[in-house]
């Protein structure tokens, strides 16, 4: 019984890690008030960046930063073309989300050629020598700096405003593009890690559209928990433990497949019904301007 | 905010030099928005330790102005002279630099966020990194030396209207305002808390700050600013000293010839029959972010009466008459009209059945401004059931615009070309017509200037003492309510907190009620 906790615990560390990352950084860009539809894409491309890089250079540590920065670079853009122009954030971000697949398939197909012609791939193992204690490290470490940032610091309320109102936001001294700018750059960041982490430490292979899909899952996770950076943890472990182990809760039960690939959203609008009866709704509600274009110079009667 | 003058803590400013020059110039302003000129060339100097009254109608500009002020809006021409040097303001940030601080009519404080987060956001020596709780000590010493007391950690949407408006007083001089910009920010307070305000605007000043005080009411201009300037269809119609303005000449310079036909007299009172034509019982709804807008509310409206709702905005009014308009869920309660349980029926049984509706924001709401003047009369159900007659259809929109003497070329005029006066003016128009039995409205005349404004509320009561019209009319606009009720209900936070026979009913108790 010990050693199947244990072997659990082990398990899921490197999806954990993945499914948090991407869903608290998801959570992070839309405190800010922009909405975030590109994610699947912007995941899929980076697992597929983490993959190309890790087989070029052969290096764990630079292909998870340049999945990181190059998502971060979504996540500016996004932020402001959605700001600075009156642009819908849904148009944005959908085209967004498949401008990822495509060039994730442009990025990872030359890099799998040479992976099939011998070059390996850099890994790394959560089992090995008690990695995957630092992947449980690391989420603990981000969901409290996140909640503090956030929730305690005066970029943390500029951030709120921001998604709030962002007109009141301005008027109370926040430069909003800024502020979303920074929330969106490392909320994407982290969404960069995550889909990283994701190739390397979990899949560890890949193949066209790897990666896709998983990024709705964070979203859904992020949903689910109301956005805040603390509760992520338990629904990102959650979804972790089902995505490792549906296959096995399949057949256990004699499920079809596609029960488990349901279960996160269904979860997500349970979640969503719950916070908004219950007096969570306050705590937990989605930020009110989410998604709303915000252009400055309109005349209000 | 209790005047405590014995205070060994530096004041706001220092001592306003004599034969001083002005803190802020503006010359030639001007700001255009699609179809209007809002500025047209506004040349304007502020003194330190004034108290600058800016005065006009709605629609006069005044707002704009002071939004181009606060950098919210950058002007087309002109220029913005800070302290002898010419300066550009492209937002917020840039004029709490210069030292210009705005308060307006709404406040602007978020709702989810506490006190000190609200506070914090504009301070800018704090970094982006410190926790909040750095300035919980410095507002605690604040507020206590001006007589304000708040608790920082406490969540906005936990104050009263009253309080948040001490609180963006606060914080515009924990920002170090030099100029303080008071949007028709006191317009709304209670007669005592205005009185507060008074005080504190003018120690203010006499410490050398800067108030420039923006009002559509003479009265608060009189009461309390050295200096008055009138706005007119975006141009400065006139500068005055306190001591040479009058009520008088404040209103030529506002109206024009005009300033005549102004009159807030009461209309005359209707004498209702028996028979109750709108009846709500407990009505409970929701608001737009969750949580109820409406609670419990309960009031009637007899046959040939004028019920008014008074209220400051946001206090649930909008989804009251979006309730009985039954465009808005109702979640529990009732609504009867006419003898008839309508809790469950839909706008258009409303419609076709004697109910006008004017709602706020007419341009958005009440009329498509793609359409022609025609089209916007043929489309109520009334008219467009099955086949529309366009003939019959002709003969009353021309009938309306010669009535109503709304200004366009033809009625087959798209209405976006109409002036907003004259937009509404084919909104009341054509609601009249319809309303054969009752007449709902939220600010139905908000987007017209005092003149036209008195002429609307004229229209209707007139309606209603001729033809028995029943009607429902909530304003923020309490002018507007004690001239053209017969009974007045006060609403706040959702609630009837009172309701009144209007010719008895007394101002500042109605005042006190809307903000307590």
């Amino acid at each position: 019984m010990f050693e199947s906790i244990a072997s659990f615990i082990v398990g899921v560390s490197a999806i954990f890690l993945a499914y948090y990352l991407a869903a608290v950084g998801h959570g992070l860009m839309e405190k800010s008030g922009v909405l975030n539809l590109a994610i699947d894409g912007v995941f899929t491309l980076g697992v597929a960046i983490a993959f190309a890089v890790s087989v070029y250079t052969f290096s764990v540590p630079l292909a998870t930063f340049i999945a990181m920065i190059v998502a971060a670079l979504f996540g500016l853009m996004l932020a402001f073309i959605t700001t600075k122009l009156p642009i819908s954030h849904g148009a944005a971000g959908l085209s967004t989300m498949f401008l990822g697949y495509g060039l994730a398939a442009l990025v990872g197909l030359p890099a799998r050629q040479l992976q099939i012609n011998g070059r390996s791939l850099a890994t790394i193992q959560p089992s090995l020598g008690g990695t995957w204690i630092w992947f449980y490290v690391v989420a603990f470490v981000v969901a409290i700096g996140i909640w503090y940032l956030v929730e305690k610091t005066k970029i943390g309320a500029a951030i709120r405003a921001a998604g709030e109102n962002p007109a009141s936001a301005e008027a109370l001294g926040v430069n909003v593009l800024a502020v979303r700018l920074f929330a969106s750059g490392v909320g994407y960041a982290l969404i960069g890690i995550g889909a990283a982490v994701f190739e390397l430490a979990y899949t560890q292979v890949w193949s066209q559209g790897a990666g896709m899909g998983y990024g709705w899952i964070a979203f859904a996770i992020s949903l689910s928990a109301g956005r805040h950076p603390i509760l992520i943890l338990i629904s990102a472990m959650i979804f972790a433990a089902l995505d490792k182990y549906r296959f096995l809760i399949a057949a256990t039960y004699n499920l079809p497949p596609d029960v488990g690939k349901m279960l996160p959203f269904v979860a997500a609008i349970a979640a969503m019904i719950i916070f908004m009866v219950t007096p969570l709704k306050r705590k937990l509600a989605p930020p009110k301007s989410l998604g709303k274009i915000y252009f400055r110079e309109e005349r209000t009667v | 905010m209790a005047a405590e003058a014995n205070n060994a803590k530096p004041t706001f400013l220092s001592p306003p030099q004599e034969g001083k020059k002005p803190i802020v110039s503006l010359r030639g302003i001007t700001k255009r928005f699609p179809g209007v000129i809002a500025l047209d060339h506004i040349d304007l100097d502020i003194y330190p330790g004034t108290v600058h009254a800016l005065l006009g109608e709605n629609g006069a500009g005044k707002s704009t102005l002071v939004k181009v002020l606060y950098g919210i809006y950058t002007p087309d021409e002109g220029e913005i002279i800070i302290n002898g040097r010419p300066t550009r303001l492209t937002s917020p940030a840039d004029a709490i630099n210069m030292g210009i601080v705005m308060v307006s009519q709404s406040p602007q404080i978020i709702d989810t966020l506490t006190v000190a987060e609200n506070i914090i956001l504009g301070l800018e020596k704090y970094n982006h990194f410190v926790p909040v709780t750095k300035v919980y000590k410095t507002i605690r010493e604040e507020s206590k030396r001006v007589g304000i007391k708040i608790d920082p950690g406490i969540e906005v949407w936990r104050l009263s209207y009253t309080q948040k408006q001490l609180v963006e007083i606060l914080r515009a001089i924990l920002l170090g305002a030099k100029v303080l910009l008071l949007d028709e920010a006191i317009t709304y307070l209670p007669i005592e808390e205005k009185q507060r305000f008074y005080k504190f605007i003018r120690r203010f000043a006499d410490e050398g700050g800067t108030v420039v005080l923006i009002t559509h009411k003479i009265y608060e201009a009189m009461d309390v600013a050295d200096k008055i300037t009138v706005l007119r269809r975006g141009k400065v119609a006139g500068h005055l000293d306190r001591k040479e303005a009058t009520i008088e000449k404040i209103r030529a310079l506002m109206f024009g010839e005009r300033s005549a036909e102004i009159t807030y007299e009461r209309l005359p009172t209707a004498q209702p029959e028996p028979k109750t034509i709108l009846e709500v019982k407990d009505l409970w709804v929701m608001g737009d972010f969750g949580g109820y807008a409406v609670q419990g509310v309960s009031l009637e409206v007899k046959k040939g009466e004028v019920l008014g709702i008074a209220g400051v905005a946001g206090n649930g009014q909008k989804e009251l008459i979006q309730a009985i308009m039954r465009l808005r869920p109702v979640m529990k309660g009732r609504i009867i009209y006419n003898g008839e349980d309508i809790t469950r029926k839909t706008t258009y049984y409303l419609r076709v059945n004697g109910v006008g509706y004017i709602p706020d924001l007419p341009a958005k709401y009440g009329v498509s401004i793609e359409n022609s003047i025609i089209e916007n009369i043929a489309v109520l159900p009334v008219y467009s059931r099955g086949i529309i007659n366009w003939d019959k259809i002709r003969e009353l929109t021309l009938k309306l615009i010669k009535e109503f003497e709304i200004k366009t070329p033809s009625p087959d005029t798209p209405v976006k070309f109409l002036s907003g006066g004259n937009i509404m003016k084919v909104l009341v128009a054509r609601e009249l017509t319809v309303a054969t039995n009752l007449l709902v409205a939220y600010n139905p005349t908000r987007a017209l200037d005092e003149a036209t404004a008195i002429k609307v509320r004229k229209i209707i009561k007139e309606k209603v003492l001729k033809n028995k019209v029943s009607a429902i009319i909530a304003s923020e606009d309490l002018d507007e309510i004690f001239q053209i009720s017969d009974r007045i209900a006060v609403m706040n936070s959702g609630k009837i907190v009172g309701v009144f026979p209007a010719d008895k009913a007394k101002r500042e108790e109605i005042e006190h009620l809307m903000v307590m």
